[in-house]
């Protein structure tokens, strides 16, 4: 299945922890992480994508939001936006 | 008529001196010949082949919606084809980039320096002389109990003292009067706070016995004790914990006496009365031996307990140190019966030694195991030094010189993986911090002289700036530490992880 095989390339990377697929609204649909912090992240991180791509916007209205990336303390969360679904990719780039 | 005669002397041979030459003969031997032969050996054909294993599948937990997608949804193929590339070189490129090694942002105020918050007494205590023997912070953060007793004497101990708990939040908190005093027959030597339910205290007396107090019932706060049974401590009881048992939620009590032995208690709450799940033994015999021990086993038939430490890690090991030195790894499921006479136990006891790790020159005084780690621990003594060993070598992997005097306690910071801190007997608690490059404390708390020493610490778990500090004049010093003892920074993890792996092959 080429989804599978795709993910299974992402999670291959360096440091990769997770991959979440979240569908335009918000809900989760491939995971590799467990239950409970899939649905805490995708609550969290699709609220924070529109709100980044809104802001994009409002500067310049012929602009839009390609990549968001999130650097914390302990890692790096990755989303790649898209019209139908969000990429989120958690990766600790230490490892 | 008489003429004289000469006659022949006439001689007797002796009969019994006879030769002392014993008599000589003269045989030889020879071996025969030896053979020997030569003979060469050449291997005609050589053949090579290896093995190797299959990397193990990792299960992926998928998340899939019931019913709706046993196809996935549309579009989501084309999607994943667009965005694979760029997530890809992104991922790749983060994972060599240097851009934020030594990056560090500060969302918290940096200048709070460590200073004391509260100064808490009991008035009655100290009239009476007692020390604190024990601190420890409830499960919710806001209430330290104190456990009152003597720390000095070799005495039989037959005068009460006390248990008292204040709670920090509170508004109308009075430093000189503590919210709930429960009073104890004799003193206590050990003190826990169940790790879930806020209530309930267990402790350890100088009789031996096991307790554990409800602090929400007004009338009598014992909810179970262990009374003084053939099954019980005859020797004080020097640290209790609380186990998680098989059945989640539940929770048993271990209790360590000097007396060798390490009992588990769950609590019967109709009787009130404890009931022993399992006993364990120790005696020198049953020390496994290692090159570094050379314990001669004569002497003290028993190993006196002065310490002990669960594992959060692993729920079947414990550590235990002893009066002579000895710092042991243990196991719940060890099934060695143990060479004591048994004196009418209803449990069998069993041996649960498993390792050992170099022996110390003195008792030790405390044991604790990293909570960011699950190989490390923290062990100090007398020898006034504080050792950091790893699970899986006799040697420490690190020793910190804390003071001159000796070590009563010794705990990981929760929120910092490389921050211990140390109680020693001249008053001063030093903090460590192992990430940086001297062997230095990074603060010390100095009060008093020796006559103030300090006998146990508690970080706590939920307000990690706070520190409790028991004191031989009676007093709980609450202290607030800075922000930089308490704020993790991003690459401690990983440095644990380094001086983990510096077990020697």
């Amino acid at each position: 299945m080429l989804v599978e095989e795709t993910l299974k390339r992402i999670q291959s990377q360096n440091g990769v922890q997770g991959i979440i697929i979240i569908n335009s609204e918000g809900i989760p649909i491939k995971t590799t992480l467990d239950n409970a912090s899939t649905v805490q992240y995708a609550g969290l991180i699709h609220q924070l994508v529109m709100k980044a791509r809104s802001t994009v916007r409002d500067i310049d209205p012929q602009n839009d939001l390609t990549f968001l990336r999130i650097r914390s303390k302990k890692n790096e969360i990755m989303i790649a936006p898209d019209k139908d679904y969000f990429l989120i990719v958690i990766q600790n780039p230490s490892d | 008529m008489f003429t004289d005669e000469a006659q022949e002397p006439v001689s007797i041979r002796s009969a019994w001196r006879t030769s002392q030459q014993s008599a000589q003969d003269s045989i030889g031997c020879q071996t025969r010949a030896v053979h020997s032969a030569e003979a060469e050996v050449q291997t005609l054909s050589t053949a090579v082949s290896w093995t190797q294993t299959q990397p193990h599948d990792e299960a992926q937990e998928l998340l899939l919606q019931p019913a709706a997608d046993r196809l996935d949804p549309p579009g989501l193929k084309a999607f994943l084809q667009r965005v694979e590339d760029t997530v890809i070189r992104e991922l790749d490129r983060n994972g060599r980039s240097h851009a934020f090694d030594e990056f560090q942002v500060n969302w918290e105020d940096q200048s709070q320096p460590v200073s004391c918050l509260h100064c808490l007494q009991h008035p009655s205590a100290q009239e009476r002389g007692l020390h604190v023997t024990s601190v420890s912070w409830s499960c919710t953060g806001s209430v330290i109990a104190c456990a009152f007793g003597r720390t000095d004497d070799g005495d039989w101990i037959t005068e009460p003292s006390c248990v008292c708990t204040w709670n920090l939040d509170r508004r109308g908190l009075n430093p000189k009067q503590a919210d709930l005093v429960i009073d104890v027959a004799t003193a206590v030597t050990a003190l826990c706070c169940h790790p879930q339910q806020p209530a309930l205290i267990a402790g350890g007396l100088y009789s031996g016995e096991v307790v554990v107090w409800d602090t929400s019932r007004t009338q009598d706060p014992v909810l179970v004790q262990t009374g003084m049974s053939a099954d019980s401590h005859r020797e004080p009881v020097y640290q209790v914990a609380w186990v998680p048992l098989q059945k989640a939620g539940e929770f048993g009590v271990l209790s360590a006496c000097s007396g060798g032995r390490v009992l588990l208690w769950t609590g019967d709450l109709n009787e009130g009365r404890f009931v022993l799940n399992a006993a364990y033994a120790l005696v020198p015999q049953q020390v496994p031996h290692s090159s570094y021990v050379s314990f001669k086993a004569r002497g003290s038939s028993t190993v006196g307990v002065t310490s002990l430490a669960l594992s959060p890690w692993d729920p079947d090991t414990f550590l235990v140190g002893s009066e002579g030195g000895l710092l042991l790894r243990c196991s719940f499921s060890s099934q060695t019966p143990a060479a004591v006479p048994s004196e009418g136990h209803n449990v069998t006891l069993r041996a649960p030694a498993v390792f050992v790790f170099r022996p110390r020159s003195g008792p030790v005084h405390s044991i604790h195991c990293s909570p960011f780690h699950r190989n490390l621990f923290v062990s100090a003594g007398t020898d006034g030094r504080a050792h950091l060993h790893s699970l899986l070598q006799a040697d420490p992997l690190l020793s910190l010189r804390v003071s001159d005097s000796s070590v009563f306690q010794v705990q990981w910071s929760p929120s910092r993986p490389l921050v211990f801190a140390a109680a020693a007997a001249q008053g001063e608690v030093h903090i460590f911090d192992l990430g940086r490059r001297s062997l230095r404390p990074a603060a010390t708390i100095e009060q008093g002289g020796a006559d103030q020493a300090a006998t146990c610490l508690a970080f706590n778990s939920q307000n990690s700036h706070l520190l409790a500090l028991g004191r031989t004049n009676g007093t709980v010093c609450i202290w607030q530490l800075s922000h930089d003892l308490t704020e993790q920074s991003p690459r401690e993890i990983s440095q644990l992880e380094q001086i983990a792996n510096q077990v020697a092959a």
